[in-house]
């Protein structure tokens, strides 16, 4: 029982390192282009909460209960400083 | 001895590397702590940062890291013979390329996430972010060099290459379509996608289509269809520029991802079943200066010059493989930000490194073993067409006849290289868009930033000496680890840790770099002659890079070293050093 199941292990590590190399980067970049058009639509709704009006506050209000749990990590991520060097997460040598 | 024993001793190198070394610094130096939160977990917002498991983690960082670099750095040094460059691929991953990578990721972990341009502002100096800046460009224009014309003169203007390259790119933008339009199953695309193009591949091994492309370069000339080639290759770089990443780059990379994965495994097993020994024809040193052509017979035609003084040129000649200043940029901008665990940072840092490290050793053995000896080396140009004829002689040992072997590891490295060129020309546009897009608006144009960039390209390409560029490119890799390495120094210092594993490190990598960059800038311009204008420019342009980079690298140790005194005295007086 014991060979089988370390087998078992080593084949899903295997599996995982797989995924990491091929498919997880386009995952990755759905999630970003997720992340991006969301953060966008926050900012378009709750742009007063970083001192840019652009809706009248009763829609802001009707969508407020939907982005209170996420509102923290959005602001960070907004306000998050940002250089050149975040581009290169893949590398190019 | 045995190419066997190489991989057997680049096994033992892991081994004591990975396994008692760098688990030492870990363990002892770096203490990770599983129960702190990382970035990953602490800033969760599903764009930057996102936890992700470690094997995952372990085979995005491996890929990411292990691009053209590796396999191409080894096959030029074995012009000094193949033991130097042997030594050097494991000794300086075992003292200086895991340190780099795994700190970076230590580094941006511990610093919540930031970026090696915000903490080179914050621990050396306001400056320093712009010379790294500085660094990134002219790595970037250098690479745009060395390999397009690694693509665009030796690989694709082989008669059997360009119709499985172009089949290929065309299979993966089928793969883009067939994932984000008709929402196919990944497994289904895969198969359809990479079993076409290794029929690809095979029909451009055919006669009639080599006649074609034959007839092709027969009518440009030489050199005007090496100029056409590069010419394509710049073409299909500025669509990998242009186009939307999922259209292109992702979906091309993706099936040139299975094309390379196979073709490497399908060596590795070739070798093994060969398991040959070195040849005596191929000796373990040739000569101080990697010149080829003093050590043996070149084949009639054939000029491959020195590389000039093994010290320091060997160091920088082979960067990825054994260290690479982009893994930090990569290590701390992407897998810093997704690590779950701090625990999980060796494994992911260190051990992605160490097997970059086997896959220079087997690029190393491709040429040694591959080519047999000095004179084939030199026949098949020692360059990157010596990987591909090398891993041909791997394949054939499993079945894989030759005739389709070659062409298979030529259209194998220019996917790589072109998987790389596109995005580099992605970043060039918006590099210059951030430096220039203020003063002169029409540079944030996708179309006019990408052309900026490849028409620097191409000069580069068409009047650059290889050899140099790939030196200069070697140079600007490993300033970038000097920077990375010294902040990790200055990081370790500010937190009264022993910095002096890392703070070697950076010595002998910043006193390598600047004289190999002060040699190949010497040498560029003592070759300025007028009286071949295209020449001139080259050397001129290669003098100037190797010039602004020393200045850069100058400006850097002089801030660093201030930094440092700092950061020791604030620590000496018993004052917080971190900020």
């Amino acid at each position: 029982m014991q060979i089988p199941s370390r087998l078992w292990r080593f084949a899903r590590t295997l599996q995982e390192i797989l995924y990491g190399m091929t498919v997880y980067e386009w995952v990755r970049e759905f999630d970003k282009a997720r992340g991006e058009v969301d953060r966008l639509f926050t900012l378009i709704v709750f742009g007063e909460l970083l001192g840019i009006p652009l809706l009248p506050p009763y829609y802001t209000l009707r969508l407020l209960p939907y982005v209170v749990p996420r509102f923290e990590a959005w602001r960070r991520s907004m306000l998050r400083e940002r250089d050149l060097t975040e581009l290169f997460d893949q590398e190019i040598g | 001895m045995n190419a066997i024993l190489t991989l057997v001793l680049a096994g033992v190198a892991i081994g004591l590397g990975y396994g008692v070394y760098a688990k030492s610094i870990d363990r002892k130096i770096i203490q990770p702590d599983n129960s702190r939160t990382t970035p990953a977990r602490m800033y969760m917002d599903g764009v930057d940062f996102t936890p992700a498991n470690r094997n995952v983690l372990f085979g995005y960082q491996f890929k990411s890291i292990a691009a053209l670099g590796p396999i191409v750095g080894p096959i030029v040094a074995v012009r000094y013979g193949w033991l130097p460059a042997l030594l050097w691929i494991l000794l300086g991953t075992f003292f200086i390329g895991w340190v780099q990578d795994y700190s970076s990721i230590i580094v941006g972990v511990r610093e919540e996430g930031q970026t090696f341009g915000a903490l080179s502002y914050r621990l050396i100096s306001p400056r320093a972010r712009g010379i790294l800046l500085v660094f990134i460009y002219c790595y970037l224009w250098l690479i745009m060099g060395a390999f397009g014309k690694i693509v665009g003169y030796d690989l694709m203007s082989k008669p059997s290459v360009p119709l499985g390259v172009i089949l290929v790119i065309l299979l993966g933008l089928l793969a883009g379509q067939m994932t984000y339009k008709w929402k196919q199953d990944i497994i289904l695309t895969t198969v359809v996608t990479v079993v076409g193009a290794f029929i690809g591949i095979w029909l451009g091994t055919l006669q009639g289509v080599q006649n074609l492309f034959s007839g092709i370069n027969t009518a440009l000339g030489d050199p005007g269809y090496k100029i056409f080639w590069s010419v394509v290759t710049l073409v299909i770089c500025y669509f990998g520029a242009v186009l939307p990443i999922w259209r292109w780059a992702q979906p091309i990379n993706y099936v040139a991802f299975w094309i390379v994965f196979l073709g490497i495994l399908g060596g590795v097993i070739g070798l093994i079943v060969w398991h040959p020994s070195y040849p005596a024809e191929f000796p373990a040193f040739t000569n101080w200066d990697g010149d080829i052509c003093a050590a043996t017979t070149c084949p009639e035609g054939v000029t491959l010059g020195a590389l000039g003084p093994l010290w320091p040129i060997l160091f920088v000649t082979i960067a990825c493989g054994a260290i690479s200043g982009w893994h930090s940029l990569v290590s701390s901008s992407g897998t810093a930000r997704q690590l779950e665990r701090e625990g999980d940072a060796l494994f992911v840092g260190g051990g992605a490194m160490f097997l970059e490290m086997f896959l220079a050793v087997l690029s190393l053995l491709a040429a040694v073993v591959g080519a047999g000896s000095l004179a084939q080396y030199a026949e098949w140009g020692g360059k990157a067409g010596v990987f591909s004829n090398g891993l041909a002689v791997f394949l054939s040992h499993i079945g894989v006849p030759e005739s389709f072997g070659r062409p298979y590891g030529a259209v194998f490295l220019t996917l790589m290289a072109l998987t790389i060129m596109y995005l580099v020309v992605r970043f060039m546009r918006v590099a210059s868009a951030e430096f220039l897009g203020d003063r002169i608006p029409v540079i944030r144009n996708i179309h006019v930033g990408s052309l900026i960039a490849l028409i620097l390209s191409g000069i580069l390409i068409w009047t650059g000496f290889w050899t140099r560029i790939w030196v200069l490119f070697g140079g600007s890799n490993q300033l970038m680890a000097s920077l990375a390495l010294l902040i990790i120094t200055l990081w370790l210092a500010s937190k009264g840790k022993n910095y002096w594993w890392s703070f070697i490190p950076f010595i002998f990598m910043f006193l390598t770099t600047i004289a190999a960059l002060a040699r190949t800038g010497y040498k560029s311009f003592e070759a300025v002659d007028f009286a071949d204008v295209s020449g001139a420019i080259g050397n001129i342009i290669a003098g100037v890079l190797a010039v602004v980079l020393i200045i850069c690298a100058f400006i850097l140790a002089v801030d660093g070293i201030r930094a440092i005194i700092r950061v020791t005295r604030k620590e000496e007086a018993g004052a917080p050093a971190g900020k």
